[in-house]
């Protein structure tokens, strides 16, 4: 196991670097220049445009770019083309308006679907079975941009409070438990939002995963022995039918970093999504690399992760 | 079953606990109406976020909202565009001109040209002269001098020379007033021909000799025979202090222009200070400065915000880095631009920095001691809200003051009783240029005749939601620059079928136009991402086919469409737009010198005329006759008809209503847009009331 881990880890790494490599290439390649060099600007002359392009280092061939990129990245002192700020803690900052927004949509997700998917497996073809698959569905097909507008302007319309942004404006100057609510109310709805797609798709994924594991010989048998219903149904089955959604914990892993461009861009949210958004506008390199680097990294670290969880959850399965 | 219970009861506890939070958000009601604190503020609305809060590194739209309420100019721009003093109180433009003696050239008489003779004969001629006597003030010889420079050649890779200038004795003349034809009068004196006499050969060496043949056409500009140097002495307001209580004074004024010459802090704002020569404190209330050519617009530059010297010098930059505990080679690249305070600037403005909450919002707080009374409001929010339809939603239900809604959304608020809705023309116009040196648009009355097949004014309704005029010229429309006189091309296709007509193009069986077996065929291109250009590309190849003109048209993405087509100059027709300043310079887009390739006259427009008067406008500074020259460009220009000027862009802001303007005596009145379109003009006296006003 010990040997199959650091072998694991090392082939991710190199992983990693190529990934980091395409990635630098692709970002580079691609038309267009950092707004700051912007050539459609008439004001600037070639000289200046020349003089920017070299304090980016914009002039030199790719790999030395990559160079200073990767040597900038881990000294530290990585800095953003638009503001000269460090790429690091801006990053950071904004994944830690990004989490609770992460956090709540998950929460929602993951306790939502499993009993609704469960309900659905155990009633299978009932009313409630064919109305959860069309809610599923209909929810899986209608873009979620869309259904965000109808609920800000169904929740400004019929109660009036503000829905957008992280908090209420103006609110610093309400009580300390005023403002904690309110930053959960504005989270309320977004993150209701963000999750309504991964509720569909878990919700079917449970139902059908329930409806596998109910087939099984060993339900069988537990019946047989005369246990009741509840025990196997929640004791037996659900923990064998678990097991996949188990892998699904290391996949969260890359999501975090992701962030939600659309969500985050309707509901006013300054999170990571919008500043690699406005980043790739702007064609600002370090910042648009550098999160796609952690992203990588993430994905990486996440698969690893489920490969060790199944392992200790499964003890069917051996890591050699 | 305690799983059971759990997956039932853990969703409801969390939905639950989401939704009550719901009672203890404050409703939109609560908050507008009713609270004397809302009044105070003004919230402001905006898609993006500002990039840096520094007058001298930032170019973009937000950034300079936020540094032109927090940093103060020297000048602005009043009602009508016309400049006006801030933290200058008072301005007076003269001219230093300097005639070099060239040594071994003749008076037109026959007698060699010395110093002294050089002297008194020009000394002569402003006495015999009562025009030159009222213009020149003072003749000083100079003593021949020698300075060397460093000039950057152009090339892969760019290699740099050391040049030598050996200048010989020369005379300094003050002038009252910039005079670009002095010298011109100076011509009874000097004979029509002193300037070709110059032995720059003799005067310059360069190091290395081999590159001397690459440096001759630049001699003589480094030793010029007639030298206009253009000076504004500006006498700056006592006792303005910066937001940290530090007073403003010329110190600060030169420090700012050196921070944008600096090459380390990569300024966007380099070829505006481009033509300062120098920057001179005469005492801490006035500061000179001196050009060293003449170019009018350049002053201008001076509506840019001053930086607080005391806050940004090497020494407080240092001083930063150490606090950052920096790496050492990070500390030695240290500059402005990493400064912490382009994001918690400092400036003379009147509101003062709050708060900065990166794509949330920026704060900004009322300056108790601005120089001219402060503002009404007590605090300036700006919220970016990245998304038009949320932005309305807030806009509506009160929650933020003003915003500028997208065309279709202006519409919707210009018969809304319940909000004020500013449109105004902007600095931009939408045009399609012809490639001039294409064989079918060599005649203008060709690029008329296409110019008539297409009906402008059903784009600006169908397309611009009438958030559009039409245009008929290279000025913004605004400017006093622009001739209202000049009447737009027609809609009119049975004419352009006419002319058409008149120059030998006739109708084929297939409907096409035709001379000579063959077609009348072209492509018209613009670039991706635009809407409105895509919108115009299919009207005009429609317009034009009724005529019988065979269009083809393709979109590209604007990297591709630059380096391809518009940078060597292979297309046939564009759509595309300008976005003008308020000056009047055209020399870049419209001048014959700008037609290589990556320059910015692509159409390849020149005409002798027009040359004239576009150097004429730059180095023109009385603004009469400025305005009569580029009145007569704009009239060249518009019969030349190398583009066909489609439309200038209308912007709208809307506000709520019960926001007034607070005169001098204290009577509220509506808010009128400036002459200029700004509806901010006057945002220091503008107040909100509690109720909606009836006038």
């Amino acid at each position: 196991m010990g040997t199959y881990l650091l072998r694991n880890l090392l082939q991710r790494l190199v992983l990693l670097f190529i990934v980091s490599v395409i990635a630098h290439a692709v970002v580079h390649l691609a038309p267009g220049e950092p707004s700051e060099v912007d050539p459609s600007n008439p004001r600037m002359k070639p000289e200046d445009v020349a003089k920017i392009r070299a304090a980016f280092h914009l002039d030199k061939p790719l790999y030395a770019q990559y160079g200073y990129w990767m040597r900038d990245l881990f000294t530290g002192e990585l800095k953003s083309f638009k503001d000269s700020q460090p790429v690091l803690p801006k990053i950071g900052r904004r994944f830690l308006n990004s989490l609770p927004l992460f956090i709540g949509a998950t929460l929602i997700v993951w306790t939502l679907s499993f009993p609704v998917g469960i309900r659905a497996a155990l009633h299978r073809g009932s009313g409630y079975d064919r109305s959860t698959t069309f809610v599923a569905y209909a929810l899986i097909s209608i873009p979620g941009f869309f259904l965000s507008y109808l609920a800000i302007l169904g929740v400004v319309g019929f109660f009036g409070v503000p829905v957008i942004g992280m908090r209420t404006f103006g609110i610093q100057d309400a009580t300390p438990v005023y403002q904690i609510m309110d930053r959960f109310w504005h989270l309320a709805i977004p993150s209701l939002m963000s999750a309504l797609g991964g509720i569909a798709v878990l919700s079917r994924y449970v139902r059908s995963q329930m409806l596998e594991v109910m087939g099984q010989d060993y339900v069988r048998t537990a019946r047989a022995k005369g246990l009741d219903e509840d025990t196997v149904i929640y004791r037996h089955a659900l923990r064998n039918a678990l097991l996949p959604f188990i892998t699904m914990f290391g996949f969260m892993l890359p999501a975090l970093i992701g962030g939600s461009v659309i969500f985050e861009q309707i509901f006013a949210w300054p999170g990571l999504g919008r500043l690699g958004y406005e980043a790739i506008l702007s064609r600002d390199f370090p910042v648009i690399l550098t999160i796609n680097f952690i992203a990588a990294a993430l994905t990486l670290a996440g698969t690893f992760l489920s490969d060790v969880l199944y392992a200790v959850a499964d003890p069917r399965i051996r890591l050699e | 079953m305690l799983l059971k219970r759990l997956l039932i009861i853990a969703p409801i506890v969390l939905a639950l606990g989401l939704l009550q939070s719901y009672f203890w958000v404050p409703t939109y009601d609560a908050q507008t109406r009713g609270n004397p604190d809302r009044v105070v503020k003004f919230i402001e609305g905006s898609i993006g976020d500002a990039k840096i809060l520094n007058p001298i590194l930032n170019a973009d739209g937000s950034s300079s909202r936020i540094t032109g309420l927090v940093f103060e100019g020297l000048l602005d721009l009043d009602e009508n565009l016309n400049l006006r003093g801030r933290l200058a109180t008072d301005w007076s433009i003269t001219e230093s001109a300097y005639l070099t003696v060239i040594d071994g050239a003749r008076f037109p008489d026959g007698q060699p040209v010395t110093p002294t003779a050089l002297r008194a004969r020009v000394g002569a001629a402003v006495a015999a002269d009562s025009h030159l006597q009222g213009l020149v003030t003072r003749i000083e010889p100079l003593p021949p001098q020698e300075r060397s420079e460093t000039l950057t050649l152009p090339g892969k890779p760019p290699r740099t020379v050391t040049v030598r200038v050996r200048l010989p004795a020369r005379l300094q003349i003050s002038l009252t007033r910039v005079d670009q034809d002095f010298f011109k009068r100076l011509e009874r004196v000097l004979g029509p021909s002193y300037e070709r006499a110059a032995p720059h050969e003799r005067w310059i060496d360069v190091t290395p000799v081999e590159l001397r043949a690459e440096v001759q056409p630049q001699f003589s500009v480094l030793a010029p025979i007639f030298e206009h140097n253009p000076e504004i002495l500006f006498k700056l307001r006592r006792g303005v202090r910066f937001h940290d209580g530090h007073e403003v004074d010329a110190g600060d004024v030169k420090f700012t222009y050196e921070a944008i010459m600096d090459s380390k802090n990569l300024s966007p704002r380099t070829s505006d200070f481009e033509p300062i020569k120098s920057v001179d404190v005469i005492d801490p209330y006035s500061v000179r400065i001196v050009y060293k050519r003449l170019f009018s617009p350049a002053i201008t530059a001076w509506t840019m915000g001053i930086l607080p010297e005391h806050l940004l010098n090497a020494k407080a930059l240092a001083a930063e880095a150490q606090r950052r505990a920096l790496s050492q080679a990070a500390r030695e690249r240290f500059g402005m631009r990493d400064s912490q305070f382009n994001r918690n600037p400092v400036g003379a403005g009147p509101f003062r920095f709050g708060e900065w909450r990166s794509d949330e919002l920026i704060h900004l707080a009322r300056y108790d001691d601005y120089w001219e009374g402060p503002p009404k409001y007590r605090d300036f929010f700006y919220r970016i809200i990245p998304d038009y339809l949320t932005q309305e939603v807030e806009f509506r239900t009160g929650a933020i003051d003003a915003y500028g809604p997208l065309p279709h959304q202006a519409a919707r608020y210009q018969d809304d009783k319940r909000y004020q809705s500013f449109s105004r023309l902007g600095f931009s116009y939408s045009y399609i240029g012809y490639n001039l040196d294409h064989p079918l648009f060599g005649d203008k009355r060709v690029r008329r005749a296409l110019g008539m097949a297409i009906n402008t004014d059903e784009i600006i309704k169908y397309v611009l939601y009438e958030q559009g005029e039409r245009t008929t010229g290279p000025y913004p429309k605004n400017t006093d620059w622009y001739d209202q006189g000049v009447q737009t091309i027609p809609y009119d296709p049975d004419q352009a079928q006419r002319l058409f007509e008149e120059l030998g193009w006739k109708r084929n069986a297939d409907g096409w136009l035709e001379k000579n077996g063959k077609i009348f065929e072209f492509n018209l291109i613009t670039n991706h991402g635009n809407p409105l250009r895509k919108a115009i590309l299919t009207i005009a190849q429609n317009g034009w086919k009724r005529i019988g003109v065979k269009c083809n048209t393709q979109v590209f993405e604007w990297a591709v469409f630059l380096e391809d087509f518009i940078d060597p100059r292979k297309f046939d027709a564009v759509v595309l737009g300008w976005s003008m300043g308020i000056d009047p310079d055209l020399f870049q887009i419209w001048h014959s010198s700008q037609t290589g390739p990556k320059q910015l006259n692509f159409v390849g427009y020149k005409s002798k005329e027009a040359d004239e008067l576009i150097v004429r406008i730059r180095r023109e500074y009385d603004i009469a006759t400025q305005r009569e020259l580029t009145h007569q460009l704009h009239r060249l220009i518009a019969e030349d008809q190398p583009y066909t000027f489609l439309y200038a862009t209308r912007a709208t802001t809307v506000l709520d209503k019960k926001i007034v303007v607070v005169q001098d005596d204290g009577k509220n009145t509506p808010i009128t847009p400036a002459r200029s379109g700004d509806v901010f003009f006057d945002f220091n006296r503008w107040r909100k009331l509690e109720y909606t006003p009836t006038f």
